[in-house]
């Protein structure tokens, strides 16, 4: 028994352990039991248990806290949203300023007109680096919540907004590891084929009434085109990497991506019809007005046809990007996240980027299709500035792709297939028949 | 062709009604303790690191028998001018390394308070293997010391600070 | 598996994957070496092993007492039963009496952990199929049980509560009063885990007719527990053999029709649902008296001789044999995992499904490593 025993290092006999005579243990104080404080408020009352806390929530500081904070995060993205198209309103005058430079200077007209789009794609290119910072973050909020938990608190001070900043730097600082098996070009280019499509994607998209990089006349198929290349780089990304997991998660999702593609487009064709134009503003414009001064004529509100078309379209986009229940080429309990698993550091979160971005690219798409762009809901509420109801109706559709993610199980990637080929397809092209007959109507 | 629809619909009703759960939880407070700020203290009998105190202790040895894992052991005093042993420890030592937490030992002990007992401290952690090893000797403090084999030297375990507001010896 | 056993040339359509041991969905070091045609499963062998900890040999150097110790190590997310089966079997060789308290309390342990277990898998099953929130809240219920161990013997995952002749401490009456207030709490929860997730029907399409188990061949490969009543067969030691006054209680032992995987899964559910009567049960009518048989010996020696006893365990028919020849500590102990039984089948009906598929299914038998590899 005992010889197993590590034996207490040299225990020397004390110079004096024990008095002659060993004295009747005195009276000492009883010691008590340690726990190691050294940092943090011990809550000696509270377990925490859901039915003392949910009894009555608002008794709980912490939980005004949180609601609070929830509309100062909703009023402060609405604010700054303000503040950047308010800046828009001087965009004519920036316009101006370039082309008098550029004359006084006595430089061909092509440069003003260089220098003007350059700074567009500037400013929307910030659009998505931007999104992609915050998005995580409010991503990590809404599941935590969801879920019972908080998510990030520290970063920053105020429930952990700055979490995504110092987990970009972590990740530039982090080091860039490149398989040995892996194709070395192949797969450094894949997450810049990734991300390129979304940025370029967004050059038509308008943030609001007349509030565009460029007008587009084709602006539909030009999105649909460049948000379609992104699949190129994700099988890329799946090939190169010399890792069987990833492949598989670069095949599913060539075919997912692909396969999904067609409800998309099908789904968008009675909203053109009804349009009747490509240009997105113009589709923004078309929504204008009210039934009876009351019901707002958005595509969403068109019966039949425009709830199963914002159906599909909402279901294929986020099949698109690759979300939860469709997360199949990612599908982190099977392929152990699929086609980035053997990425790290920068790469892996250009990856995360180009998600988010499409989340909002879709999420833009989705407002400016059914929920008339930057037109308010109701005609008294005009007053406020259309980029506001834009990007307020963006920001809904962004929290249903949120909200769909932390609720749902993934589907099988046969499964996913055919509910493609034999669901979403069949209706897609059921609700332009549905388009025709209300047109002829 | 109805069974078709109705299937349709029955499908996104369920669908809806998982949406509305996690929507009423997002609005539901959280459950969560923000572990180093905010700390949990353990019910009373909770069986945390375990304390020994030599002063009690009559050197018995029930404690060596009963522990599953071989992981106490103990010395008893010797009178100097008798040379014979005495119901005193002279040095007692728990590895950590191999401690269960089974109270076995604890329940064991004769002694009245109990000589070895489980405080409530969860937050046992180690920086070397030196330290696993606590050594207890007549006017160590309750938590106990380890022995350095690098400095020769008993040295404070780190990070455990005594409080006072927790009950204490849960047995005896 | 050995190096041989690997296919020597891979065809040009067929993969080696290796799932596992460090995979997010192996609970645990498990590993399959699947070959795999694009995504279809044409030979699947499962590789254990790798958390062996010698714990039947172990016993064969400790007495009585110390290997329960032992016992909460084999299926750690349900440690009372393990508890409870060794006990059985030694207080059978020993000749002891149980009060009746300690037997309730025995029943009431063994149910809340039967809860707290079926809540891991439902929230791990969860994340095997994708959903993630599951987790979460199955998590947030089974800490409250966790808490209401915590609170009776100290412990919150090896308990070492059940002992040779009753259990280590009797419970208070603030431990009742938490407990019923945990059995109120808990029941529209598992309504809501119905919404959430059973009659989800993306979770439907991936469970239903995936990984059938029949009748015949459950018994042929001598599963036990919920994946034994998923296939609709009525085997419950429960309720065939009932031990520690099982059979003073009202409970159902719920079957499921085809033994696909939402049977398996959907029975543990139901489960969950009879646990809570089983523990309302004997809340209600625990006895008083004390929770210790007299006459445990500090060592104890048995007659030489043997014991064989089992116990309906969280995964299945948990049994124990043990051989005593009259020394401090047993000769031999033996040890029937029901999780290790149940791992063989995956063998048979992994083949021919999709690699999504493995995981829905090796979710479904809901093994625990610990009690696989002991």
């Amino acid at each position: 028994m005992t010889e197993a025993t590590p034996t207490p290092p040299a225990p020397k006999p004390s110079p004096a352990p024990a008095a002659a005579k060993p004295a009747p243990a005195p009276k000492i104080a009883m010691p008590t039991p340690v726990l190691n404080h050294s940092a943090g408020k011990l809550l000696t009352t509270t377990r925490y248990w859901p039915t003392e806390l949910w009894a009555n929530p608002w008794a709980s500081p912490n939980y005004r806290r949180g609601a609070l904070m929830l509309a100062a995060i909703i009023g402060g993205v609405l604010l700054t949203g303000a503040a950047v198209g308010e800046l828009s309103r001087w965009g004519d005058k920036i316009y101006a300023l370039i082309g008098a430079f550029v004359a006084s200077q006595g430089w061909p007209q092509n440069t003003a007109e260089g220098a003007w789009i350059l700074l567009k794609a500037l400013i929307v290119l910030h659009v998505i680096l931007i999104n992609g910072l915050w998005a995580i973050w409010w991503e990590r909020k809404i599941s935590a919540h969801i879920q019972s938990r908080v998510g990030p608190t520290y970063s920053g001070g105020f429930h952990g907004w700055a979490q995504t900043i110092f987990d970009g730097i972590k990740l530039l600082l982090k080091e860039d590891i490149t398989p040995d098996a892996a194709d070395k070009w192949v797969h450094a280019l894949a997450p810049g084929i990734v991300v390129a499509p979304v940025v370029v994607a967004f050059a038509p998209v308008s943030f609001g009434t007349q509030l565009s990089a460029a007008n587009i006349d084709i602006g539909v198929l030009y999105v649909f085109a460049f948000a379609g290349i992104s699949v190129i780089g994700i099988v890329m990304a799946g090939w190169a990497s010399g890792n069987k997991y990833s492949l598989l998660g670069g095949l599913r999702a060539a075919a997912q991506i692909v396969s999904y593609e067609l409800p998309r487009a099908f789904s968008v064709v009675p909203v053109l019809m009804l349009a009747g134009s490509l240009n997105l503003e113009a589709i923004a414009l078309a929504q204008a007005g009210y039934w009876h001064g009351l019901v707002p004529r958005w595509f969403l509100f068109y019966p039949v046809v425009g709830q199963i078309a914002f159906l599909i379209f909402l279901i294929a986009s986020v099949a698109e990007t690759n979300r939860t229940p469709f997360d199949i080429p990612e599908a982190e309990s099977e392929l152990v996240s699929g086609f980035h698993t053997e990425y790290s550091g920068m790469k892996w979160s250009i990856f995360f980027l180009a998600e988010y971005g499409y989340v909002l690219l879709a999420s833009f798409l989705l407002a400016t299709f059914f929920l008339g762009g930057g037109a308010p809901p109701l005609a008294q509420l005009g007053f406020i500035p259309s980029w506001i109801w834009m990007l307020a109706k963006a920001l809904l559709m962004m929290f249903i792709f949120l909200w769909t993610r932390w609720t749902f199980p993934r589907l099988r990637a046969d499964q996913l297939m055919d509910f493609n080929w034999k669901f979403l397809l069949p209706w897609s092209f059921a609700n332009i028949a549905l388009a025709g007959a209300y047109l002829l109507l | 062709m109805i069974g078709y629809f109705k299937d349709v619909f029955s499908g996104a009703w369920a669908i809806t009604q998982g949406l509305l759960v996690t929507l009423r939880y997002l609005f539901k407070p959280s459950v969560t303790v923000h572990y180093p700020d905010e700390k949990l203290v353990p019910f009373e009998k909770f069986r945390g690191v375990l304390l020994f105190d030599p002063e009690t202790c009559i050197s018995c040895n029930l404690c060596v028998k009963a522990c599953p894992s071989n992981c106490i052991a103990l010395e008893n005093a010797t009178n100097p001018e008798t040379k014979k042993k005495i119901a005193k420890v002279d040095w007692y030592s728990i590895d950590f390394g191999k401690c269960n937490f089974c109270r076995l030992c604890e329940e064991s002990c004769p002694t009245k308070p109990k000589s070895v007992w489980h405080a409530l401290d969860y937050e046992l952690v180690f920086n070397k293997r030196d330290e696993m090893v606590r050594c207890w000797k007549a006017g160590f403090p309750i938590i106990g010391k380890y022995f350095d084999r690098k400095e020769k030297a008993f040295k404070d375990p780190e990070g455990q600070v005594p409080i006072h507001s927790v009950p204490p010896r849960h047995l005896g | 598996m050995k190096t041989e056993e690997r296919p020597k040339e891979l065809k040009s359509d067929s993969l080696f994957v290796n799932l596992g041991p460090q995979h997010p969905s192996t609970h645990g070091v498990l590993r399959v070496g699947l070959t795999i045609e694009g995504e279809l499963i044409t030979k699947a062998v499962p590789d254990i092993g790798y958390l062996h900890r010698g714990t039947e040999k172990l016993a064969e150097v400790r007495g009585y007492h110390h290997c329960v110790v032992l016992t909460d190590r084999w299926d750690y997310v349900s440690a009372m039963p393990n508890n409870l089966v060794f006990c059985l079997a030694a207080e059978k060789l020993m000749g002891l009496k149980i009060p009746p308290r300690a037997n309730y309390l025995r029943v009431l342990m063994c149910e809340l952990n039967r809860i707290a277990s079926h809540l891991l898998f439902f929230g791990t099953y969860g994340i095997d199929i994708g959903a993630f929130t599951p987790f979460l809240y199955a998590f947030r219920e089974r800490e409250m049980v966790l808490d209401l161990f915590e609170m009776c013997c100290g412990a919150r995952l090896t308990y070492n509560y059940i002992r040779l002749g009753g259990v280590m401490a009797d419970v208070s009456e603030e431990w009742t009063a938490k407990t019923k207030e945990f059995l109120g709490y808990f029941k529209p929860r598992l309504d809501e885990y119905d919404t959430l997730l059973s009659f989800n029907p993306i979770f439907l399409a991936r469970t239903k007719e995936v990984g059938k188990i029949s009748p015949q061949e459950a018994v042929n490969w001598a599963l036990s527990g919920p994946n034994l009543r998923g296939s609709g067969i009525l085997y419950d030691v429960r309720k065939s053999d009932p031990y520690s006054s099982y059979e003073e209680f009202d409970f159902q032992v719920p079957l499921g029709k085809e033994g696909s995987c939402w049977d398996r899964y959907f029975c543990r559910i139901l489960e969950m649902r009879e646990s809570l009567r089983i523990c309302e049960q004997a809340l209600k009518a625990l006895p008083p008296g004390e929770t210790m048989a007299t006459g445990v010996a500090k060592i104890p020696k048995p007659a030489p001789g043997e014991a064989y006893a089992h116990v309906e365990g969280s995964r299945g028919d948990l049994g124990i044999y043990l051989v005593s020849d009259g020394q401090a500590s047993p000769y031999r102990i033996h040890v029937r995992a029901p999780s290790f039984m149940n791992l063989a089948i995956l063998e048979k009906i992994l083949v021919g499904n999709k690699v999504s598929d493995v995981i829905a299914i090796l979710g479904s038998i809901d093994i625990v490593l610990g009690e696989v590899d002991r």
